[in-house]
């Protein structure tokens, strides 16, 4: 949920520079400048960290690892140490939260630390020094963004990476943002995008400038909420609780389904993306899921339990797509499919399969 | 119809019956347990479509004819009654039940209503020792998979039937067991059947007193099979479907061997596995020195060390296991001494005791796991 503040407070956004890749380098100083990426050994293997050196051969993460290596041969790829990446996690946060304010991790990489009242050059101050501890103390490099408002405070970290600082001073959000791409704005994925674009909207102070009625028919009810965010206007606080409990995705489709074939293909694509996610934390599922929603807009949810935890897109496949099955639809139109994991175990151990 | 019985006797039939019903069946008399009453015995069955089973008892019947009575009910009003005898009067509409000085009227729906077993027309046969039955499907079907999302196929148990030899699988694909035994009566020729697994647990739980199982194929398409002893038969409906072909995943040679205590490696894995955390349970064997060393650890619970003595043969190794899988096997193992065979550290394992049951061959194969 959305939490209103009417106070406006300073947020900081800290994330480590290409993290499993800088842990490598941290463990194996023989790698420094060298192109390393982070990859598991399955067959199917993605990168999930590229280090800044890969990077220019056109190494990036979520690729797959037999492309990353045709694109940088000399690439040295290195397993995930997802122990390792918890402790220091832990430690870079505790540093970040410095045991008074409150932080809302969102990967083990990331997070929003709550500066409250303090001032803009307060707020410097403070994001600046835990950058400087978090490289001394811990040997990672940490790039920040500071700004009234959280989506804000994100895209200027992203921006100004790697071992970067940027200060959005308040009341300049919106020309900050203005001429940067309209995907940059939250909820905004390659579909919509595609859809702005073709309405010759590129930039996101485009989507600033939009009318309601424009604003409207391009993305009906929402369309306000869009248009806040794109002036840089973000109510939302730090939520320190928050804590992954599950990871979903879903898709809303342009024209209803009702072959069964084709939702079973969203699964599959579902499947992918969200093992990719579970992939890069080390995290492994015990129970998947599917929601449905038919176009009379009743809603229903099945989900099932694995006896093996899983990270791989082909078991979250198979449960998935036996959940779709269970759901009976018979032909029935669906408007929105979604696929969800959750009861997270984290393991290094993988059981091996007889066949 | 009409018969008087002993309580203990119907208490017993209607109570294992009740189990099969299925609880959640939105048909009506599928909630009831059928009560047939003709030549000196009463036959008691229940079903819930996939599963029939059907006990008898001798009563002294002064009017044959049926009734349906609902299951749940019926079996706990029985299970409450002391010893004594009974008699039941049964209408379509009402079962009457007269003990000393009490009467119950219990609402039944149409026997004629209740689904028929399936056509007598039978097919293949085989029969076996009721122990060894027994023996055979409870070390096998745990290792049946229990996660509806994979199939019914790998929720079940294969029996193959090979002239006098009967062979019990079942797997999880993470680990198979697989049990040989002699039959008493053999096939001419080899057949497979994939029974699902729950049925064969009530075939062993109830078919325990006689001394001889008979096994008979039936139904028209022959897709169902009757496992009878004694007073007992259970009628179940095979899975449709293509087993693993599971003697490609079982190694035919391995390079090393080790002779273990079962009940010490039992004890040792237990303990270390409260230590191994939320990590797959995971514990490593290390093998060397004719010492087998268990250990495990984790973050939160701390480290478990155990030595245990061991006869080795072949180079030494460290191997991985979910310790629960292992235990679970080791606890089928009625042997003093376990018998475990390796590849290699990613390869599948075979443990087997180290003398074989009776008539018969046990062994299972376990997948370890990748640290």
């Amino acid at each position: 949920m959305l939490e209103a503040r009417t106070e406006r407070l300073m947020i900081a956004h800290f994330d480590v520079d290409a993290f499993y890749a800088s842990v490598a380098v941290r463990e194996d100083p023989s790698l420094r400048g060298k192109p390393v990426a982070v990859a598991g050994r399955s067959r199917r293997a993605v990168v999930l960290t590229a280090s800044y050196e890969a990077r220019p051969y056109g190494v990036r993460s979520a690729m797959p690892l037999y492309r990353a290596l045709e694109a940088c041969p000399e690439l040295i790829v290195v397993p995930p140490a997802y122990e390792l990446y918890r402790t220091l996690s832990r430690a870079i946060f505790d540093v970040l939260g410095d045991g008074q304010r409150p932080v809302e991790a969102l990967s083990l990489d990331e997070a929003f630390v709550d500066l409250g009242s303090a001032d803009v050059r307060e707020a410097e101050a403070i994001a600046q020094s835990a950058r400087t501890r978090v490289r001394r103390e811990i040997g990672l490099t940490i790039s920040a963004g500071v700004s009234q408002a959280k989506m804000v405070a994100k895209i200027a970290s992203d921006l100004c990476k790697p071992d970067g600082f940027a200060l959005v001073e308040p009341g300049t959000e919106a020309a900050f943002l203005a001429a940067l791409p309209a995907g940059r704005l939250w909820g905004i994925g390659p579909k919509t995008v595609r859809r702005l674009n073709a309405r010759g909207i590129e930039t996101i102070g485009q989507i600033a400038a939009l009318e309601d009625g424009a604003l409207h028919a391009i993305f009906g009810a929402w369309g306000t909420e869009v248009r806040e965010l794109a002036r840089g206007i973000d109510r939302r606080g730090v939520e320190p609780e928050r804590e992954a409990k599950s990871i979903s995705t879903e898709e809303t489709f342009e024209y209803d389904i009702g072959d069964e074939a084709q939702l079973i293909d969203v699964l599959r694509a579902q499947a992918d993306e969200l093992a990719q996610k579970l992939e890069r934390e080390g995290l492994f599922a015990g129970t998947v899921g599917v929601k449905i929603k038919r176009s009379d807009f009743t809603t229903v949810g099945r989900q099932t339990h694995l006896e093996q935890p899983a990270c791989d897109a082909g078991a979250i496949f198979e449960a998935s797509s036996f959940c779709l099955k269970r759901a009976q639809l018979r032909g029935a139109p669906v408007r929105l499919l979604g696929t969800r994991c959750a009861d997270f175990v984290t393991r290094i151990a993988e059981q091996q399969r007889l066949f | 119809m009409k018969f008087t019985c002993n309580t203990k006797d119907i208490a017993s039939a209607v109570g294992a019956a009740s189990k099969v019903v299925n609880a959640h069946t939105t048909v009506p008399i599928l909630s009831n347990v059928l009560l047939q009453a003709d030549g000196g015995k009463i036959a008691v069955r229940a079903t819930d479509l996939e599963l029939t089973l059907e006990h008898a008892f001798a009563a002294e019947v002064s009017e044959t004819g049926s009734v349906t009575v609902p299951a749940k009910l019926f079996s706990g009003y029985l299970s409450n009654l002391p010893p004594g005898l009974l008699e039941l009067t049964g209408t379509p509409t009402r079962a009457s039940i007269k003990y000393e000085r009490s009467n119950y009227d219990f609402h039944a729906l149409p026997a004629d209503e209740y689904p028929p077993l399936p056509s007598a027309q039978k097919g293949q046969s085989f029969s076996l020792n009721s122990k060894r039955f027994r023996d055979g499907v409870t070390g096998t079907i745990f290792a049946a998979s229990t996660e509806e999302a994979r199939g019914a196929v790998l929720m079940g148990t294969l029996l193959e039937v090979e002239g006098n030899n009967l062979t019990l699988v079942a797997t999880d694909g993470y680990r198979l067991a697989k049990w040989q035994t002699a039959l008493d009566e053999g096939i001419g020729g080899a057949e497979k059947y994939i029974v699902p697994s729950r049925a064969l647990a009530e075939a062993a739980r109830n078919l325990g007193g006689a001394e001889k199982i008979d096994v008979t194929v039936l139904g028209a398409q022959n897709n169902q099979l009757q496992f009878s002893g004694g007073d007992t038969s259970i009628v179940v409906r095979l899975v449709d479907g293509q087993y693993p072909n599971y003697g490609q995943v079982i190694p035919p040679k391995f390079d090393r061997k080790i002779a273990v205590n079962t009940q010490q490696l039992i004890g040792g894995l237990k303990r270390a596995e409260l230590v191994a955390g939320d990590r797959a349970s995971m514990v490593r064997l290390q093998i060397g020195n004719s010492t087998l060393i268990l250990t495990a650890n984790s973050d939160v619970a701390g480290n478990a060390y155990e030595e245990l003595e061991i006869e080795q043969t072949g180079e030494d190794l460290t191997i991985a296991f979910n310790a629960r899988y292992l235990v679970e096997i080791l606890n089928h193992i009625d042997s003093p001494q376990t018998v475990m065979e390796f590849l290699g550290p990613l390869s599948p394992a075979a443990i087997r005791p180290a003398e074989a049951p009776e008539g018969g061959e046990q062994m299972y194969v376990l997948m370890p796991l990748r640290q």
